[in-house]
C-alpha cells in the first residue's frame, strides 16, 4: 500500500459536504482495494512507483512554466483548473443561451441530487485513481446544453499543475437531445505533480459531441484522469485523444452504447521518446443493439519509451447487429522502445461484425519508391513516411484549427525523436 | 531530326542490350531505344511485353534486377544508382499507378522532391512563399482544385486525379527525361486532353519523352516522332507517327509468330 495513498485517504475521512455519499462510498471502497503492482493485470506494464514516490508537501501557491495555450483561429470558452482549484469567474462569461455551466456546490440542492446520481454512473467499475478522484475530488464542474441547442464556440477545459501541486478535478457534461458541442480537454505541465482529472460525458438522442482530450503533460507530471461517454439513442461521438508522455501518464476512455444506433468513433495517437510512458485502456460497453464504434490507435515511441494501449470491447448479449471496428498500429524507432498493446473482443451477442487488429508497421515499400523516384532521400522519405503515419490521424480531426495548433507540436517533437 | 547539342550528336537517354528480370523472369530481353533531346517516342505493344517494366528498371525500383546492358541519361549511367539518384540526374516516371500517401500532404511532398533535386544541383531551396506560388500554379495548369495540395498525396484521388497530380510534379521538377507509363489508361477525353497539354507545354529542345501506352488515342494529342513496338521484352519494330495508326487498325497479332515457343496456341 502506499504511503501517499494513506494520507489522502486520511484526508479526505475529515470532509462533510453534499457529496459525502459517493466520497464515503469510494472511501470504503478503498479501505478494500489492494494497491496494484506489476502483477495486477490492469497495470502491469505501467509502474506506479511515480505516484508512491509523490512528495506530499502541498504548494503554497500556483506557480508554473505552462500557461494557457493560445490556438489561432480557436473560438473557445475558456474554463480554467490550477492546481485543481477552478479559477475561472463563471459570472464574467457570456454564455450562448441554451448552455449552461455551474459548480455543483453552488448549485440548488435538486442539480446536487442530479449530480450525485450521475456521478460515476458511467463507469461504475473504478479503479484505484478513479476512486480516489471520487474520494479527493472538491466539487463537480457541471457544464449543459439544452436540446436542440447546438453551441458555436467551443468549450476548452485546461488543467495546469504546479510543483508539487496535486489536482482531482471532475466535470460533468450533459448534452440534452439533439444537442451539439465541442469539447476540448487539455492537460498541460512538466513539473512534478499529479493530477486525476475525470470528465463524464453523457450525450442525449441525436446529439452530436466532438471531443479531445490533449494528455500533454510531460516530465515529471504524473496523469492518472480519464473521458467517460455514455451514448443515448442515435447519439454521435467523434473523439480524438492525443498523448505525450511523462514518468506516469495514464487515461481510461470509457464508451457505453446505452441507446441504439449510436455511433462512437475514437481517434488516439501517441508519440514517446526518452523514457516517457503513456497507457491508454479504452473500454467500450455495447449493452444495445446496433452499435457502431471505431477505433483507431497509432503509436510512436522512440529511444526507451514505453507504450501502453489495452483496447477492450465488450459486446453483451442483447447487443445484436453491431458494428466495432478497432485498429492499432504501433511503430517502434529503437529496440529499446516497448509497446504493449492489448486490443480485447469480448462478444456474447451472435450476430455482430467486429474486427481487430494490432500491427507493428512497416514502412511502406511503395510508398518509399514512389518518394526516392522523385529524388527525396530514401532516408528523408522515411521520416516522412514516419510522421505520416501519425498526421493522418492530425488530418482527421473535425476541428481544423486545433489541427493546425497541434501539428507543427507534433512534428517537433518527432524531429527531435531518433531512430536507434 | 538535327541534333545541334555540343555533347557531339549525343542522345539523352541511351538503353543498350537492355536484359532485366523480376522474381527470376525475364522480362527484358534485349532492349535497345536511343532518344535524342526534343524528341518523343512512343512505345507501344500487348500486355506483359514489358512495357512497364521499362520504366521500373530505369527507375530504379526495387526487385527488378538488371542482368545485363546499359542505360545511360546525358552521360550519366544510371543503372548503378539509387532510385532518388536517378531522379536527381533528370529522369521522371509518371507512374501508371501513382501511389496514395496518407498523412504526408501533396504540397509537403513536392517541396520536398523540389528541395531534394535543387540540393543535388548545388541550388538553394526555393521559400515556402514562393514555392507555393509554384506549386499554385502548376495546379491550375493541369486542373486540379488548389484543396489537393492540402490533401494527403493521391489520396482519394479518382484515377484521372492521380494522373493529373503526376503531370504536376512534372511540370515542377522540369526533368530531362519523361517516361509516361500509359498514363492516358483509364482517362476521360477531356483529362486526356489536360495531362496532354500539360506534356505539350513542356516539349523543349533539351527535354525528351517516352510515352508508353497501348493505345493509339494519346498520340493524336502528343504527337510522336517516333513509334516503337515492344514485344516480349525487346523493340521489334519501328517507324514514325504512322505506325501507331497502323497498329491500331491491325492489333498485335501480327506478332505472335515470334512469341516465345511454347507459349503457343
Amino acid at each position: 500500500m502506499s504511503e501517499w495513498l494513506n494520507q489522502a485517504i486520511t484526508q479526505a475521512q475529515g470532509v462533510s459536504d453534499w457529496l459525502s455519499p459517493k466520497r464515503d462510498l469510494a472511501l470504503s471502497a478503498l479501505a478494500d482495494i489492494r494497491w496494484p503492482t506489476r502483477k495486477t493485470e490492469a497495470w502491469k506494464y505501467t509502474s506506479l512507483r511515480p505516484v508512491e514516490k509523490f512528495s506530499k508537501e502541498a504548494p503554497a501557491a500556483f506557480t508554473s512554466t505552462s500557461t494557457l495555450t493560445q490556438i489561432q483561429g480557436f473560438e473557445c470558452l475558456d474554463l480554467v483548473f490550477e492546481n485543481g482549484q477552478f479559477v475561472t469567474d463563471l459570472a464574467a462569461l457570456t454564455l450562448p443561451e441554451g448552455l449552461s455551466i455551474q459548480l455543483a456546490s453552488q448549485a440548488d440542492a435538486s442539480k446536487q441530487a442530479e449530480v450525485l446520481a450521475k456521478f460515476s454512473s458511467i463507469k461504475p467499475e473504478r479503479h484505484v485513481f478513479g476512486l480516489l478522484n471520487d474520494a479527493l475530488v472538491q466539487d463537480v464542474l457541471v457544464i449543459e446544453v439544452a436540446d436542440n441547442v447546438s453551441v458555436a464556440p467551443a468549450i476548452r477545459l485546461t488543467s495546469i499543475l504546479g510543483l508539487a501541486a496535486q489536482a482531482h478535478t471532475r466535470v460533468l457534461v450533459v448534452l440534452g437531445e439533439h444537442a451539439k458541442l465541442t469539447v476540448s480537454e487539455h492537460y498541460q505541465g512538466n513539473e512534478e505533480s499529479l493530477n486525476t482529472g475525470f470528465v463524464e460525458y453523457e450525450i442525449g438522442a441525436d446529439a452530436r459531441l466532438e471531443h479531445y482530450r490533449f494528455a500533454l503533460q510531460t516530465g515529471k507530471a504524473v496523469s492518472l484522469g480519464g473521458s467517460h461517454f455514455q451514448l443515448a439513442e442515435r447519439a454521435d461521438l467523434n473523439s480524438t485523444l492525443v498523448g505525450f508522455g511523462s514518468d506516469l501518464s495514464r487515461v481510461d476512455v470509457d464508451m457505453v452504447h446505452a441507446g441504439e444506433n449510436a455511433f462512437a468513433k475514437m481517434n488516439a495517437f501517441y508519440l514517446l521518446d526518452g523514457k516517457e510512458l503513456f497507457d491508454l485502456h479504452a473500454t467500450v460497453e455495447h449493452a444495445v443493439p446496433h452499435g457502431t464504434t471505431e477505433e483507431n490507435i497509432r503509436i510512436i515511441a522512440a529511444d526507451q519509451a514505453k507504450a501502453v494501449f489495452n483496447g477492450r470491447i465488450h459486446i453483451h448479449r442483447d447487443a445484436q447487429k453491431t458494428l466495432a471496428e478497432l485498429n492499432n498500429r504501433n511503430l517502434l524507432m529503437s529496440n529499446k522502445a516497448e509497446i504493449n498493446t492489448k486490443p480485447e473482443l469480448e462478444i456474447y451477442a451472435d450476430d455482430v461484425r467486429c474486427a481487430h487488429g494490432a500491427t507493428v508497421a512497416e514502412i511502406d515499400k511503395k510508398a518509399l519508391y514512389y518518394m526516392q523516384s522523385r529524388g527525396i532521400s530514401r532516408a528523408k522519405a522515411q521520416v516522412m513516411l514516419n510522421f505520416g503515419f501519425i498526421n493522418e490521424l492530425i488530418d482527421q480531426m473535425p476541428n481544423q484549427e486545433l489541427a493546425e495548433w497541434l501539428r507543427p507540436q507534433m512534428r517537433e517533437k518527432f524531429s527531435q525523436m531518433e531512430v536507434k | 531530326m538535327s541534333n545541334t547539342n555540343t555533347k557531339d550528336t549525343s542522345s539523352l537517354l541511351t538503353i543498350k542490350d537492355l536484359h532485366a528480370s523480376v522474381e527470376e523472369k525475364n522480362i527484358l530481353k534485349g532492349l535497345n531505344l536511343e532518344v535524342k533531346p526534343g524528341e518523343v517516342h512512343a512505345i507501344m505493344g500487348p500486355n506483359g511485353a514489358g512495357k512497364s517494366t521499362m520504366g521500373y528498371v530505369l527507375s530504379g525500383r526495387e526487385g527488378y534486377s538488371v542482368e545485363q546492358g546499359s542505360a545511360v541519361l546525358d552521360g550519366v549511367d544510371i543503372l548503378d544508382l539509387e532510385a532518388e539518384e536517378r531522379a536527381r540526374a533528370g529522369l521522371f516516371l509518371a507512374f501508371q499507378y501513382p501511389v496514395e500517401i496518407p498523412g504526408v500532404s501533396n504540397l509537403e511532398f513536392l517541396k520536398a522532391s523540389v528541395d531534394a533535386q535543387r540540393e543535388a544541383r548545388g541550388e538553394e531551396a526555393v521559400s515556402s512563399a514562393d514555392f507555393l506560388k509554384l506549386a499554385k500554379a502548376a495546379c491550375k495548369q493541369v486542373n486540379l482544385p488548389l484543396a489537393f495540395l492540402k490533401r494527403g498525396v493521391n489520396e482519394g484521388f479518382s484515377g484521372g486525379e492521380k494522373k493529373r497530380n503526376e503531370i504536376m510534379q512534372m511540370l515542377l521538377l522540369q526533368p530531362k527525361v519523361c517516361i509516361l507509363d500509359e498514363t492516358d489508361s483509364g482517362l476521360d477525353i477531356d483529362a486526356l486532353q489536360v495531362v496532354a497539354e500539360g506534356v505539350n507545354s513542356q516539349r523543349s529542345n533539351d527535354r525528351s519523352f517516352v510515352v508508353v501506352t497501348h493505345y493509339q488515342r494519346l498520340l493524336d494529342y502528343i504527337k510522336p516522332d517516333f513509334v516503337h513496338v515492344l514485344a516480349d521484352g525487346k523493340i521489334v519494330k519501328s517507324g514514325d507517327a504512322s505506325l501507331a495508326l497502323e497498329l491500331e487498325a491491325q492489333g498485335y497479332a501480327w506478332l505472335q509468330p515470334s512469341d516465345e515457343e511454347g507459349q503457343n496456341a
